[in-house]
C-alpha cells in the first residue's frame, strides 16, 4: 500500500514538473537588471512584474538585483560578451553612455505612435535621449533636499538652514559629543558627485566648471563643513543609506539625501521626529535631478520589453507603485495625482523644480570622477580647494574640449 | 599521414601527451595575455567598446597613465604593501610555527583554530577591519582610548599613510596563517634525529636552527615567500571594500586601479595597460623564482 502511494506522488510530482516545464516553454522571458538595494524596492519591483506577467499570457519577466557598485561592470562585460539582459534599469546619467556605446534599442519609432510620450517631463525624457532619438523611458526622479531632526535643531534653538551661513552654524550648534550636525554622502564615485552637483550648481556654474570663484566657493563649503567639526571626516566612506542609518540612529541632526529613504526611515525609526525643507540656497536654489531610466537593450526581445514598459508606464499601474518606490512620477498626469496628503513629499515635488540632470555626456563617469575627487581633496584637506579644482578643470577640459 | 606515424614512431608519443594541457594553457592562460595586450595598445573607452575596428594608438595608453600619477602611486603602494605584508606574516607565520611545532598538549587544536583567518571570505574580512578602524565608532579607536593612549581618535581610514598602513595589518592578519601552516609542513619534514645529533654533538638551540632547520627548510621558505609575494601582489577585494582606492585615491594598488579604470571610468585600455604592468611584474618575480630552483638542482 504505501509503495503504491509513493509511486502515485512520483508520478503526480512528473506531470507537475513536465506541465510547468512545458508551460514557461511557450512563454518569452524577459530578463531586467536593476541595482536597488532596499528590500522594500525589490518587493515593489517584483510586485509590478507579477502584476505584468498576471496580465497575459505570453511574456514573463524575470528580475535580477546587481550591486550598484558593480552594476556598470556588469554591463560593460555584457556587451563585450554579448549576454545582456533585455531591460535594465540605470542611473539617469549613465543612458547616454550606454546609448553611445550601442547596448541600447533605437525606439524612436515604435514609440511614435504611444500617445502617452507627450505626458513625459523633459528633464527625465532627454535623459533617454542621444543626438534626438529615443533609447529608453524614464522610471521616475527624485532629488535631494534636507532632512533635519526636530528635536535636535530644537534643543539647539535653531530653525532649519535656508543659506549656506545658515547651514553652517546651525551644522556647528547641533554638533555635540557623538553627534554632527551635518552629514552628505561623499564618497569618491557617481554617489558622492551627484551630492556635490547642488553645492556646484547653486554657485551657478555648470557641471563642467568648477575652477573659477564659484567652484572654489563650492569646494571650500564642504571643506569649511568638515574643518568646523560639523561634519565627520567619515562621510568619504559613507553611502547614502549609510547616511540614512546614521541619521535615523541618532548620529546626525541633517543630512542631505534623497525621498528613496523615506519609506525606509518610516519603516525602520518610526517614533523619530523628522521633516525636510528644501537645500540651503548658494547663489540660486539647485538640486540634483536622480531617478532611473528604462533601458531597452538591442536584440530579438526588443517588442516583448515595449510591451512591458507600456504596461508600467501606464497610469493606472504606475500609481500602484510610484509611491512606494518613494520616487517622483516621470508623467505629468501622474505626479499631479501624488503625495496631495504627505507633506515631506511635497517639499521633494517642490524642489524639482530646480534639479537639474546631470551631464549628459557620453563620458560622463570620468568628469564625474574629477569632481568627486577635486570634492575629496578639499573635504579631506589634501590639497586646497583652489589647488583640487585647478586639476579637476584640467581633467574636465581634456575631456570636453576647452571653449 | 604516413608522415605523422613515422614522426611518433621515433618516441616522439610524449608530445602527444602533452597536448591537451597545451591547448588547455594557450585558450585559458595565453589568448587572455596576448587580447590584454592587444587592448592596452588599442583606444577602446565607452564610444569605440562595439565598434568593428578599434584604433590602433600604440604606447600611448602607457604614456598617458605615466604622466597621470595615481598610476606612479599605485605602483610604489603595491611594492609597500607587499614587501610589509610579507616581511611581518612571514617571521610571526614562522614564529608561530616554531611554537606549534614544540610538543604540548592543545598543540594541533590551537594551531587549527589560527587557520581562520584564512578561511574567513576576503570580503567579510575587510568589512571588519573597515568597522573596526572607523574613526568615530571603530573598536581600535575606543579601546585606545579608554586606555588613555590617545586623546581625540585617529582617522584610520581617512588619512593616506594610515589608511595604507591600516590595509597593511589587516592583510597581515590574513596572511600568518598561510605562511604558518606551509612552514609547520615544512618543519616537520626535518628527521628530530638531525636536532639530536646536533644537540649531542654540543650544538645549542640557536646553532641548530641556524644550521640545520633554516638549511632544511629553503625550498619551504622560497615556495612560502613567492606564493606569498604573488597572493599579496595582486590583492583586490581587502583594498576595495576596505578603502576602494581612497581617500583621494592614495591607496590604490595596480589591481584597484586598474579595475577603476576599465569598470568605473570605462577606459578598458588604460585598465587592460595597468594590468599588464601588473603581470609583467609578476612574470618577472616568477622567472626568478624557476631561476633559483633550477640552480638549485644544478648544485644539487
Amino acid at each position: 500500500m504505501k509503495k503504491g502511494f509513493r509511486t502515485v506522488c512520483v508520478i503526480l510530482a512528473a506531470c507537475a514538473l513536465f506541465s510547468s516545464g512545458a508551460f514557461a516553454q511557450s512563454k518569452t522571458t524577459v530578463t531586467i537588471w536593476n541595482y536597488w538595494e532596499t528590500p522594500k524596492h525589490q518587493e515593489t519591483l517584483a510586485r509590478v512584474c507579477k502584476d505584468f506577467n498576471d496580465s497575459q499570457g505570453k511574456i514573463e519577466v524575470v528580475t535580477k538585483y546587481i550591486p550598484f557598485a558593480d552594476f556598470k561592470k556588469q554591463l560593460s562585460i555584457g556587451a563585450a560578451a554579448s549576454e545582456l539582459p533585455d531591460i535594465v534599469i540605470i542611473d539617469n546619467p549613465d543612458h547616454a553612455s550606454y546609448s553611445g556605446m550601442g547596448i541600447f534599442a533605437d525606439i524612436t519609432d515604435k514609440m511614435a505612435s504611444w500617445p502617452d510620450l507627450k505626458q513625459y517631463f523633459d528633464g527625465p525624457l532627454n535623459s533617454c535621449k542621444l543626438n534626438g532619438r529615443l533609447y529608453g523611458l524614464p522610471f521616475g526622479s527624485n532629488c535631494l533636499s534636507l532632512f533635519y531632526n526636530e528635536d535636535m535643531l530644537k534643543a539647539a534653538n535653531c530653525q532649519p538652514p535656508k543659506t549656506w551661513d545658515d547651514l553652517k552654524s546651525v551644522a556647528l550648534k547641533t554638533t555635540k559629543g557623538k553627534v554632527h550636525g551635518f552629514g552628505i554622502s561623499s564618497v569618491q564615485n557617481e554617489e558622492g558627485t551627484f551630492g556635490f552637483l547642488c553645492w556646484l550648481w547653486g554657485t551657478g556654474n555648470s557641471s563642467f566648471k568648477i575652477n573659477d570663484a564659484n567652484g572654489i566657493k563650492a569646494l571650500s563649503l564642504v571643506r569649511d563643513l568638515v574643518k568646523s567639526g560639523a561634519m565627520p571626516k567619515e562621510v568619504i566612506n559613507w553611502t547614502q543609506g549609510d547616511t540614512m542609518n546614521q541619521f535615523i540612529s541618532g548620529n546626525l541632526a541633517m543630512m542631505v539625501n534623497g525621498p528613496w529613504q523615506v519609506p525606509t526611515m518610516r519603516e525602520q525609526a518610526p517614533n523619530l521626529k523628522w521633516n525636510v525643507v528644501q537645500l540651503p540656497i548658494g547663489k540660486k536654489a539647485a538640486s540634483d535631478l536622480g531617478g532611473e531610466n528604462f533601458g531597452v537593450v538591442k536584440g530579438d526581445k526588443v517588442d516583448e520589453s515595449l510591451a512591458f514598459l507600456k504596461f508600467v508606464a501606464s497610469p493606472a499601474e504606475m500609481k500602484t507603485y510610484i509611491n512606494d518606490f518613494g520616487y517622483i512620477a516621470s508623467r505629468k498626469d501622474v505626479a499631479a495625482t501624488q503625495f496631495t496628503n504627505d507633506a515631506v513629499m511635497k517639499v521633494f515635488s517642490a524642489q524639482m523644480a530646480s534639479a537639474q540632470p546631470r551631464g549628459p555626456h557620453p563620458r560622463w563617469p570620468e568628469i564625474s570622477d574629477a569632481l568627486s575627487l577635486a570634492m575629496n581633496e578639499s573635504l579631506t584637506g589634501i590639497a586646497t580647494p583652489e589647488a583640487a579644482a585647478a586639476k579637476a578643470q584640467k581633467t574636465i577640459d581634456s575631456i570636453v574640449g576647452t571653449k | 599521414m604516413n608522415r605523422i606515424r613515422l614522426f611518433f614512431r621515433y618516441g616522439n608519443i610524449g608530445y602527444l601527451f602533452v597536448l591537451p594541457a597545451m591547448l588547455y594553457m594557450l585558450a585559458l592562460v595565453g589568448y587572455p595575455i596576448v587580447s590584454n595586450f592587444i587592448l592596452s595598445v588599442q583606444d577602446v573607452t565607452v564610444t569605440t567598446l562595439n565598434a568593428p575596428v578599434k584604433p590602433f594608438v600604440g604606447l600611448r595608453n602607457y604614456r598617458m597613465l605615466f604622466a597621470d600619477g595615481v598610476l606612479q602611486t599605485s605602483l610604489v603602494n603595491t611594492f609597500v604593501f607587499t614587501c610589509c605584508c610579507i616581511v611581518f606574516q612571514f617571521i610571526i607565520g614562522f614564529a608561530l610555527a616554531l611554537f606549534f611545532n614544540r610538543d604540548f598538549s592543545f598543540a594541533k587544536p590551537i594551531r587549527g583554530l589560527l587557520m581562520i583567518p584564512w578561511m574567513i571570505p576576503m570580503t567579510v574580512t575587510a568589512l571588519m577591519f573597515k568597522f573596526m578602524f572607523s574613526s568615530n565608532v571603530g573598536i581600535i579607536n575606543q579601546f585606545l582610548q579608554s586606555w588613555g593612549m590617545i586623546g581625540q581618535p585617529i582617522e584610520w581610514l581617512l588619512q593616506p599613510q594610515l589608511a595604507m598602513f591600516s590595509l597593511i595589518v589587516a592583510n597581515i592578519w590574513i596572511g600568518i596563517p598561510f605562511n604558518m601552516i606551509l612552514i609547520s609542513t615544512g618543519l616537520t619534514t626535518i628527521p628530530p634525529e638531525l636536532n639530536e645529533a646536533a644537540a649531542i654533538d654540543g650544538a645549542n638551540k640557536r646553532q641548530s636552527f641556524f644550521y640545520i632547520t633554516l638549511p632544511m627548510l629553503k625550498p619551504v621558505i622560497e615556495s612560502v615567500l613567492l606564493l606569498g609575494f604573488i597572493y599579496t601582489f595582486k590583492v583586490f577585494d581587502l583594498v576595495f571594500v576596505m578603502t576602494n582606492g581612497g581617500p583621494v585615491n592614495s591607496t590604490h594598488l595596480l589591481s584597484t586601479y586598474s579595475y577603476k579604470l576599465s569598470f568605473t571610468l570605462f577606459k578598458y585600455s588604460q585598465g587592460a595597460a595597468t594590468a599588464n604592468i601588473l603581470f609583467i611584474i609578476l612574470f618577472a618575480v616568477s622567472v626568478m623564482y624557476l631561476r633559483f630552483v633550477y640552480d638549485d638542482k644544478g648544485a644539487a
